[in-house]
């Protein structure tokens, strides 16, 4: 029988234990990444998102913050939602609280906690993992506590330290997410070297010191893009609605091509503008925000993700590409180089370039879709809204396809 | 194209539900009854949209049927009233070709068009199984160029959105698509 004929068996709405279980053996993907789309999967057929009160949301992390002190002796205030970001909750609060090694004080924080199913399955616990590793290295907020399975809020969630500064300037236009986000010459200036710098750092940490328990190392050669490719071939099975025969051709070329992997770095996999704060008076960049989908992996997957188009703006000369609106991309690459002291491979490279727009259309076109149709997230019109970019996706990765492997 | 009608009513309404009209004070009745009317409206367009095409044909039938009835009003001494049946009974003609060509739902359209996609992407996931390389890139060429086509207007489509850091260069959807085929 052909999987046209069988498709119509498949709800994915529902999905049963056996088609999961097939899914599972037949795309081998990082443990930790195959028990949470496994999750989402068991619980698709459950509730949409319902709108939770921000009292709800008080008690929850209440409930949380004296598992993890031992003691009511805090208060919580300011409780307010944040808006920003396409994939999870945020809600800002102050917690008045004896701070271990510093004393009485009143510490803004953040509540960042997953809708019903999110535009990306991702860990919480592995966010925590992540940020923490970083605190010294670049600019991170602080990280308090991580309720991952959403032991004490309706869903998991992690609490962090509220970092000051914007993601573009108080004047600026550009559109959800970031995209579009046009930043001043003399903005770009300062930004820019900041922007290589912490890159370069980033994929300097060493990984195995990094604590990183909830992640696990690809090994030598062509493991790690195989566990990438067959995590994105996965959840568009999973998501998919409208069957895309493109999606098939790319998923073929990315396996026919398998880049080795030569050193293993923390990826940060969503590195771009509007994923960083800066302070306006000064121009510094004060935290790197969304870690959510880092993996141990290949260094080439931040650096074509963060030159991706969708992400790029225009010089103001009308035609000069910029990468995340800071610098034209042979200027990025040459910097990097320079900061990180390591070479691009232009062939992995660009193999990334396929992979990571590859998996951007998995997620907005199929995720995207499939959530917003089963009104999952707290912001259902948002996702729809982001599944329109998909052709300018798959535009692209069509002219990288003409290039050859 | 996944970003139809029913994804963006749905999502809208939604939205409106949760939270925008929480978030209206009350004591704003304007604000409040209009924002109650909107989430009808879209209900409502949720709702007939997808059974638009039919009550328009059904209308359609029925009004040519009634049309047909006029021939037989004596309309003799009575000039306007002559002209006037005349008229109708060519506009009568014009609508009956019309609906005679009418004779496929949208929605099949549609399921057509999915039912295409999911047979060529089974294709492709065959020729990829076969390791027939010759097949497998000819398969993949055929596919390449279908979608550059298609995706061309997938993005003219959803210019408006504002995701093209060239829109300008981008051709209108309307010069994109070809004209409907005549009966």
């Amino acid at each position: 029988m052909s999987r046209a004929a069988a498709l119509p068996a498949i709800d994915k709405n529902r999905p049963s234990p056996e088609w999961v279980h097939a899914l599972r053996a037949r795309y081998p993907i990082e443990g930790p990444v195959d028990t949470l789309l496994t999750r989402k999967m068991n619980l698709r057929s459950g509730p949409g998102y319902s709108p939770i009160a921000l009292d709800t949301l008080v008690a929850g992390v209440g409930a949380l913050v004296h598992h993890e002190l031992g003691h009511k002796h805090f208060t919580l205030s300011d409780a307010r939602w944040l808006s920003g970001g396409a994939s999870k909750l945020q809600m800002a609060f102050t917690l008045d609280w004896e701070r271990p090694g510093v004393g009485r004080e009143r510490t803004p924080m953040v509540l960042r906690m997953e809708p019903a199913e999110s535009i990306v399955a991702t860990s919480r616990l592995r966010e925590f993992q992540l940020i923490r590793a970083f605190d010294g290295v670049v600019p991170v907020p602080p990280v308090y506590w991580c309720d991952d399975l959403g032991d004490h809020l309706p869903y998991p969630a992690l609490i962090y330290g509220f970092a000051e500064g914007v993601t573009k300037p108080s004047n600026a236009v550009s559109g959800v997410s970031g995209a579009g986000t046009k930043l001043p010459p003399e903005l770009r200036r300062v930004l820019a070297p900041q922007f290589i710098d912490h890159l370069a750092k980033i994929h300097g940490r060493d990984v195995g010191t990094a604590n990183l328990s909830a992640f696990e190392v690809p090994a030598a050669g062509t493991h790690c893009a195989e566990w990438g490719v067959n995590w994105w071939d996965r959840v568009w099975e999973e998501d998919g609605d409208e069957a895309i025969p493109l999606m098939g051709v790319i998923s073929a070329w990315l396996r026919r091509n398998l880049p080795q992997l030569d050193a293993p770095v923390v990826v940060h996999a969503d590195y771009r503008v509007g994923n960083f704060l800066f302070t306006e008076h000064d121009s510094r960049i004060s935290a790197w925000l969304d870690w959510e989908l880092g993996r141990i992996g290949d260094r080439h997957q931040d650096l074509a993700w963060t030159t991706n188009r969708a992400f790029a703006d225009v010089d103001t000369d009308g035609k000069t590409p910029l990468v995340c609106g800071l610098m034209p991309e042979s200027q990025f690459y040459e910097a990097y180089e320079q900061a990180s002291g390591v070479r691009i491979n232009p062939k992995t490279l660009h193999w990334y370039k396929v992979y990571n727009s590859y998996s951007l259309a998995v997620l907005l076109i199929g995720t995207g879709y499939r959530i917003s149709r089963l009104g999952k997230t707290h912001q259902d019109v948002l996702v729809a809204w982001l599944t329109g970019i998909g052709g300018l996706l798959l535009d692209e990765v069509c002219g990288l396809l003409d290039q050859g492997a | 194209m996944q970003l139809r009608a029913e994804l963006q009513i749905a999502t809208a309404i939604k939205a409106l539900k949760d939270v925008i009209i929480p978030a209206i004070d009350p004591i704003n009745k304007l604000a409040v009854e209009q924002s109650q009317l909107v989430v009808g409206m879209l209900a409502l367009m949720a709702q007939q949209g997808p059974m638009q095409f039919r009550f328009d044909c059904d209308e359609l039938a029925r009004l040519i049927e009634a049309a047909r009835q006029f021939d037989e009003v004596p309309a003799a001494g009575a000039d306007g009233l002559q002209a006037a049946i005349g008229q109708l009974k060519a506009s009568r003609g014009q609508a009956a070709e019309v609906l005679a060509r009418c004779t496929v739902d949208p929605a099949q359209l549609t399921e057509q068009v999915r039912g295409l996609r999911q047979a060529m992407s089974d294709t492709v996931a065959a020729a990829t199984a076969s390791g027939q390389a010759a097949a497998q890139l000819q398969v993949e060429r055929i596919v390449v160029a279908m979608s550059r086509e298609q995706l061309l207007r997938d993005r003219s489509l959803m210019k408006p959105q504002g995701w093209e850091p060239e829109p300008e260069k981008l051709p209108d959807i309307a010069t994109l698509l070809a004209p409907l085929p005549k009966a």
